[in-house]
């Protein structure tokens, strides 16, 4: 499959009066066409940071400390805002976590649609209007006709999320940042946004950066999964890889917390400690403070990428040949499975 | 449902306000004026009078230390300052009622008759100081919010906040000092020169000092309310959303933040009619410009009962209208506000 997107080694730090937060540290990673790759990790992991620092949506106090953000073979690092503008749309969009608040509250849902088809491209009143109905047909808004003309405050949740989806669509991007699109939302509500991602994957083949921290999600959903941890990504691979044969503890840690995975009649597992604060962050693998497995290297050097499949990538000390062969703790077997 | 319908249970009224629900919104808030100025005139009546000072003064000047207390008594059995404020109060408002709002005691004339002059003199100040503080205060607030902790927004912060402190009435002498006095390019004084009410050159040439003070100590408190009021809307998902699809800042600004703060400016724009009709009494003083703020100091001051009355009612009118239509306003401009009661959906 094509890469659609390369992170060279990004690294991305914000400017705060108390110095320096390294939000994103060395990230690799590529997105192909078409494919849904999840993101997970715990809250301020980067996730979001690593994202957003693609399209350029960041404050200004945020600034890439190096590495290279690669589209289609174009190296857009050093880009203006003016070269930014003319990708934001056709290149990448992004949906956000709370769909109450990511649409305007008085502009009508149709003129917010055709405000973005307007933008890239020179089409009459006209002609923008029936492609935002088409847009609304095909995330599935019933009576679109009417609805155009109606102001957020009309709508639910879900249909809100499935509205800022249709604007995302607009310019036919690429890729899709989906940030926790889900998050905010009921169940039931979940269910058909997955159902509907999925769907419009299918349709229109753009590429879909999925970010969560909820792993049944993630399951549901993805096509390969990047696990991250205080801005680095410390293990990717297939989604069957990542939930039948995790290599990284804190991969185990996030699996064990699971509660319809838990043991009956057994606490819940949960990962001890805090992620660190990325002001100043430690010099070894930043996990091994809260690592139950942790070695003495852990604390001296950072781990590298070892690779256990070509798809499938960790960095933990503990896939060195020359560390003690350690049984994941996490088993998902096939009776799970159907979850 | 509502005060009007209450008052009115007539049914035929009724039926006619179901019809016309516009018709209903404009008695309703006819009555809600009425009843403010109602109640605001009771309190400056009351007001009026507790404050020490004797309003016979004002009527008598220095010949009322010539006068006896029969004759003291009788002059104000004449003036009507006589017997209990109630019913003090109650003579007032049966002659307004009738638009009979009494004698100026200092001027000797009817209050209307020393006011009528004044008023258009004093509207032509206010509002045009009015429109271009504001539209001055909306464009330096964009200006800012485009290029936030840039040069031109710290400039202007920090310019407005040492300008803000500044006395208007000292500004206004140093002002009239350079361009009066020192280059003489400007009149110090009046609203126009003798004989050319009529002439526009001449009003704009008096109106340009008064105006300079009226914008240079109100525009830096708006400028900098809208410029943190739009910077909060620039932090809102949805304007990150309108980035995602390409838009720039500048037509963000425009298309969404700037419709999102509407209703929070055309508030502070009702809630500031006061605050900028005090600033045009404060131009009056200082340029001598025969205006009602000028007017309601000195009738303060001489306790002139039925001008002070007639004057507060006037400004008390204007501020609950303008607070009135404010709020209409903002139901236009931001639908969640207007009370639908049936949803779009009804068969």
């Amino acid at each position: 499959m094509d890469v659609l997107l390369h992170l060279e080694n990004l690294s991305l730090s914000f400017d705060t009066p108390e110095g320096e937060v390294q939000a994103v540290r060395g990230v690799d990673l590529t997105v192909k066409k078409g494919e849904i790759l999840a993101i997970v990790g715990e809250s301020g992991c980067g996730k979001t940071v690593m994202c957003q620092s693609v399209m350029k949506l960041l404050p200004g106090n945020a600034r890439i400390a190096s590495g290279k953000i690669i589209v289609d073979g174009t190296d857009i690092t050093n880009y203006s805002e003016k070269e930014m503008r003319s990708l934001r749309g056709t290149t990448f969009s992004m949906i956000f976590q709370d769909p109450m608040a990511t649409l305007n509250p008085t502009m009508p849902i149709g003129k917010q649609i055709t405000e973005a088809i307007h933008q890239h491209r020179n089409v009459s009143n006209d002609e923008a209007k029936s492609r935002a109905l088409e847009l609304l047909e095909l995330i599935g808004i019933e009576d679109p006709v009417h609805r155009y003309d109606l102001q957020p405050h009309f709508f639910s949740g879900g249909m809100r999320q499935r509205c800022v989806l249709a604007i995302a669509l607009a310019s036919n991007p690429k890729i899709i940042f989906a940030d926790e699109p889900t998050t905010a939302l009921d169940v039931t509500v979940q269910a058909k946004m997955l159902n509907l991602l999925l769907e419009i994957r299918d349709k229109t083949g753009v590429a879909i950066v999925f970010v969560s921290h909820d792993l049944g999600v993630v399951a549901r959903i993805a096509d390969r999964v990047a696990v991250m941890y205080a801005g680095k990504i410390v293990e990717i691979g297939t989604v069957e890889e990542i939930f039948y044969d995790p290599r990284h503890p804190y991969t185990w840690g996030l699996m064990q917390a699971l509660p319809s995975l838990a043991k009956d009649g057994q606490p819940l597992k949960s990962i001890p400690g805090m992620p660190p604060v990325l002001l100043k962050p430690p010099k070894g693998d930043a996990f091994a403070e809260r690592n139950e497995y942790a070695m003495k290297i852990d604390y001296e050097l950072m781990p590298p990428m070892f690779q256990i499949t070509p798809t499938h990538n960790a960095a933990t000390w503990l896939l060195d040949e020359r560390a003690p062969k350690i049984q994941s703790p996490f088993c998902l077997n096939q009776e799970n499975k159907n979850q | 449902m509502s005060n009007g319908a209450d008052i009115l249970q007539n049914k035929r009224w009724s039926m006619i306000f179901r019809q016309h629900p516009l018709l209903e919104k404009i008695l309703n808030n006819l009555l809600i004026l009425v009843g403010s100025i109602f109640v605001l005139s009771i309190i400056v009546f009351v007001f009026a009078r507790l404050s020490p000072g004797d309003p016979l003064l004002a009527f008598y000047g220095d010949a009322l230390e010539f006068m006896g207390p029969a004759e003291l008594d009788a002059a104000r059995a004449r003036l009507g300052l006589d017997g209990p404020i109630y019913i003090q109060y109650i003579h007032w408002l049966a002659n307004a009622a009738t638009g009979n709002f009494g004698l100026s005691l200092q001027y000797k004339i009817p209050a209307m008759d020393v006011i009528s002059p004044l008023i258009v003199n004093t509207l032509i100040l206010g509002i045009t100081g009015y429109i271009l503080v504001f539209t001055l205060a909306i464009l330096v607030a964009i200006g800012c919010a485009l290029h936030e902790d840039g040069l031109f927004d710290r400039i202007a912060c920090q310019l407005g906040t040492m300008i803000y402190f500044i006395p208007a009435f000292w500004l206004g002498l140093c002002l009239v000092l350079i361009f009066s006095i020192n280059l003489n390019w400007l009149p110090s004084s009046g609203a126009y020169d003798f004989g050319m009410s009529g002439n526009l050159v001449n009003r704009i040439e008096h109106l340009i000092l008064p105006l300079t003070i009226m914008i240079g100590s109100h525009i830096w408190y708006y400028a900098y309310m809208i410029r943190n009021k739009l910077l909060d809307e620039n932090r809102k998902d949805y304007v990150l959303l309108a980035k995602a699809k390409g838009l720039s800042k500048s037509e963000i600004i425009w298309k969404h933040s700037l419709r999102n703060v509407a209703p929070t400016i055309i508030n502070l724009m009702a809630i500031s009619i006061p605050h900028v009709l005090s600033g045009t009494a404060i131009a009056e003083a200082v340029f001598n410009y025969p205006g009602i703020g000028n007017m309601a100091v000195i009738a303060a001051k001489y306790h002139d009962y039925n001008l002070l009355m007639l004057l507060v009612l006037i400004s008390g009118s204007i501020v609950i209208i303008a607070s009135i239509v404010a709020y209409s306003i903002n139901e236009v401009v931001d639908p969640r506000m207007k009370d639908t009661g049936v949803t779009v959906w009804e068969k």
